[in-house]
């Protein structure tokens, strides 16, 4: 006897949403990024907020998260609700990302792959030959695995067509406000603009609850705090953010993204413990930490744009996040199916190619980096437990590269490069090239651990 | 059912206040909802007749702790159908302006002062309710359970401090009175060098205080957080019948997290885990 996990016919009829793996009860819809859907378990969940931080001021990552959740909006045919700050509404909806081409909008995780491959990976490798079939190793998780209608293929290159947009605010599909045409609302002037702000989406949504809506509406406000909003303080934020997911707890069928102003996303903003107070506030919090600010990070991690903080996640239904069960990319589904072999969560990080924001796990190199290959140790670098010196022994067939430069003129230069092979006995010279000629005797220092015993955080 | 047989909130005694304090990475909602379960069940087992529970929610909406409740067989719409649980939700009751938040000059009183009369007319039909259908019976609000949750929020959206004490002080006064069990859950927010002078205040009024903490080292597939169990400087004063094994932090209890329930287990052992 087969059993069928009941599915109502309520989840089955709303666009774009299809019920979570976690619990059945819950409606989740995509975020038009299929990583970061798999980071939250699937998708957002219906009547859960999101807010994205963003703290570095050179970026523009957060509000990017934003057009790809309205733009996913727009082509599953669900409301959307835009608030409009820094830009028009309008205006900033015309810059939202749409597909390269509806024909040809097939495009997978393997495009990406592609456009990463480096030069030489066609070549045969020569030395692990067994592990030529070997599929590549995968840092992400594409869109192969759901269908278009629940997220679809952006591209970054491709912009959303204006006829879409026109056709979706005939239809009452697509609506905007801006914060500062609120500002002159019929409000009193104690209610401060966040306030007027929730109380204007309050009454959007009454108002389409009495209409009986039977599609999603997904609430974007891309630059929550920024100029428009005007002088707030941390209580504002947390207020607002409080109210809104109390409001989208009575509208079950709306879901709310917020990317929150740079300034407002640096953790030192709203006193001590901002962004965890931030965290309690909202359903799921994550904070997307660019490298522009800090040029050693780029340099360590040069195919990343920045680091990825999980900080909260929805979990309307459970004790328990589903991302923490379904996550790929997060790890920690992996360690519960392996017999409890529990190795801690991933790290994961974001970049931004030419087509595409992706979030993946995030690896550290080989030590040295992947520029430098060391095949024997490091002069005066290795030491072992009795504190001495070991230094490079006579090996066999090792190369040694020379280089001359030789400036001509004419302002030429030359580079003479000689091969030199190194003889049983070792060649002096390439140990003198090896190792410098003169050199203090340095303090024996103590070693904390072998590297040939395992780590005792080796779990 | 624990795993672990020396920490089940079973075992603290009844009529005390429990202070629950957690992390935005360990959440200690789990305890909330164990409290509550526990409380249905453990009268549903012993046959008694129905004991009074009100949940003050400042954030979780009911259809949460409708479907956690769900996963342990317990139907909390029935409950709140039979009038044996209250559910009051104060997300909706907020002030719509910072300045209702803060008081109008010259209004004076507290701003929980109708959400306290509230509970304490609950407690009053409850004992008039029981008092109609036995005459002889008394004290229909002993064992009652009283949750709040939580009040950190109220704090960082505007209320002072002092008004926010001032209620918790009410609840407990009034649940001393008619010996119910007051649950206060209350967010550590990690501020160096740093006490929360309002978890200072909380702390005063408990009984036990509950330390909800995730790992040092970070998330775990298998554990979520660890638990300690303290007493609190009112634990001395009562007279309990029940011997409370505390749990410090250093042999604090790991947990981990199912869809609707928590699994305890000693630090170091697997019996929670395969």
């Amino acid at each position: 006897m087969s059993f069928k996990r009941k599915s109502t016919s309520k989840t089955q009829s709303l666009p774009g949403t299809r019920p979570s793996p976690g619990s059945i009860a819950t409606t989740i819809t995509s975020t038009g990024i299929p990583s970061l859907d798999d980071i939250l378990g699937g998708g957002l969940p219906l009547s859960c907020s999101l807010v994205i931080a963003a703290p570095d001021p050179h970026s523009a990552y957060g509000e990017l998260v934003q057009k790809f959740f309205v733009s996913q909006g727009l082509a599953c045919k669900q409301d959307v609700l835009v608030v409009g700050s820094n830009l028009d509404a309008l205006d900033w909806v015309k810059s939202c990302v749409w597909f390269h081409n509806p024909t040809s909008s097939k495009t997978t995780l393997e495009d990406d792959v592609e456009e990463q491959k480096p030069a030489d990976e066609d070549q045969k490798m020569k030395i692990a030959w067994r592990y030529e079939q070997l599929k590549q190793f995968q840092t992400t998780v594409g869109s192969t695995s759901v269908s278009e209608d629940f997220c679809q293929p952006f591209d970054l290159t491709s912009r959303i067509p204006l006829s879409i947009i026109d056709s979706a605010l005939k239809s009452s599909q697509l609506t905007t406000f801006n914060v500062l045409d609120i500002l002159h609302s019929v409000l009193p002037n104690s209610f401060s603009t966040t306030q007027k702000v929730l109380l204007h989406i309050e009454e959007i949504l009454s108002q389409r609850s009495s209409r009986a809506p039977k599609v999603p509406l997904r609430i974007c406000i891309p630059a929550l705090g920024s100029y428009a909003w005007g002088d707030l303080c941390a209580q504002d934020i947390l207020h607002f953010l409080y109210r809104l997911r109390s409001v989208l707890s009575r509208h079950p069928l709306s879901c709310a993204s917020i990317s929150m102003e740079s300034h407002i996303s640096a953790n030192a903003w709203g006193g001590p413990g901002w962004i965890e107070k931030v965290g309690w506030m909202c359903d799921g919090l994550i904070t997307l930490d660019a490298f522009t600010t800090n040029p050693s990070l780029s340099t360590l991690f040069p195919s990343h744009h920045g680091l990825v903080h999980i900080h909260t996640l929805p979990s309307p239904h459970t004790l328990l996040p589903p991302s923490d069960r379904f996550s790929t990319l997060r790890g920690l589904s992996v360690s519960a199916v392996e017999g409890g072999n529990s190795s801690g969560e991933n790290n994961l990080a974001f970049k931004c190619t030419r087509k595409r924001l992706i979030f993946e796990t995030l690896h550290l190199d080989v030590e040295g980096g992947v520029g430098e290959r060391r095949t024997t140790p490091a002069p005066l670098t290795a030491f072992d437990n009795d504190s001495h010196i070991s230094s490079p022994g006579p090996t066999a067939a090792l190369p040694v590269v020379e280089v001359e430069v030789e400036v001509d003129r004419g302002s030429e230069v030359k580079a003479a490069f000689s091969l030199s092979q190194n003889d049983t006995e070792g060649n002096p010279q390439a140990e003198e090239a090896q190792v410098p000629k003169s050199r203090s005797k340095k303090p024996k220092k103590a070693v904390a651990f072998r590297s040939d015993r395992p780590d005792l955080y080796d779990f | 059912m624990s795993l672990s047989s020396s920490f089940d909130l079973l075992d603290i005694p009844k009529d005390i206040i429990l202070l629950i304090t957690d992390q935005l990475h360990s959440p200690g909602d789990f305890a909330l909802y164990r409290s509550l379960i526990s409380h249905i069940k453990q009268n549903q087992n012993q046959q008694r007749s129905s004991r009074l529970r009100v949940v003050i929610s400042t954030g979780q909406h009911i259809s949460r702790w409708d479907a956690i409740l769900a996963k342990s067989n317990v139907n909390l719409s029935q409950q709140i159908a039979a009038k044996t649980v209250h559910f009051v939700d104060m997300s909706s009751s907020i002030p719509q302006a910072q300045t209702e938040v803060k008081g109008e000059k010259g209004q004076g009183g507290n701003p929980f002062n109708t959400l306290f009369k509230k509970v304490a007319s609950l407690f009053d039909q409850f004992e008039t309710t029981a008092t109609e259908h036995d005459t002889t019976h008394r004290g229909a609000g002993a064992g009652a359970l009283v949750i709040l949750d939580d009040v950190s929020v109220l704090e960082w959206i505007g209320y002072e401090t002092m008004e926010i004490v001032r209620l918790c002080r009410a609840l407990r006064a009034l649940c001393i009175k008619n010996q119910a069990t007051l649950v206060i859950r209350h967010h550590i927010v990690v501020t160096p060098g740093e006490l929360d002078p309002l978890f200072r205040h909380l702390y005063s009024l408990c009984t036990y205080h509950l330390d909800v903490q995730p790992l040092t080292s970070g998330r775990s597939g298998d554990v979520r957080g660890q638990v300690a169990l303290h007493h609190g400087p009112n634990a001395f004063s009562q007279s309990t019948t029940t011997a409370v094994k505390t749990r410090q932090r250093s042999s604090a209890l790991h947990y981990r997290l199912t869809d609707g329930a928590a699994v305890f287990f000693e630090r170091g052992s697997s019996r929670g885990v395969l």
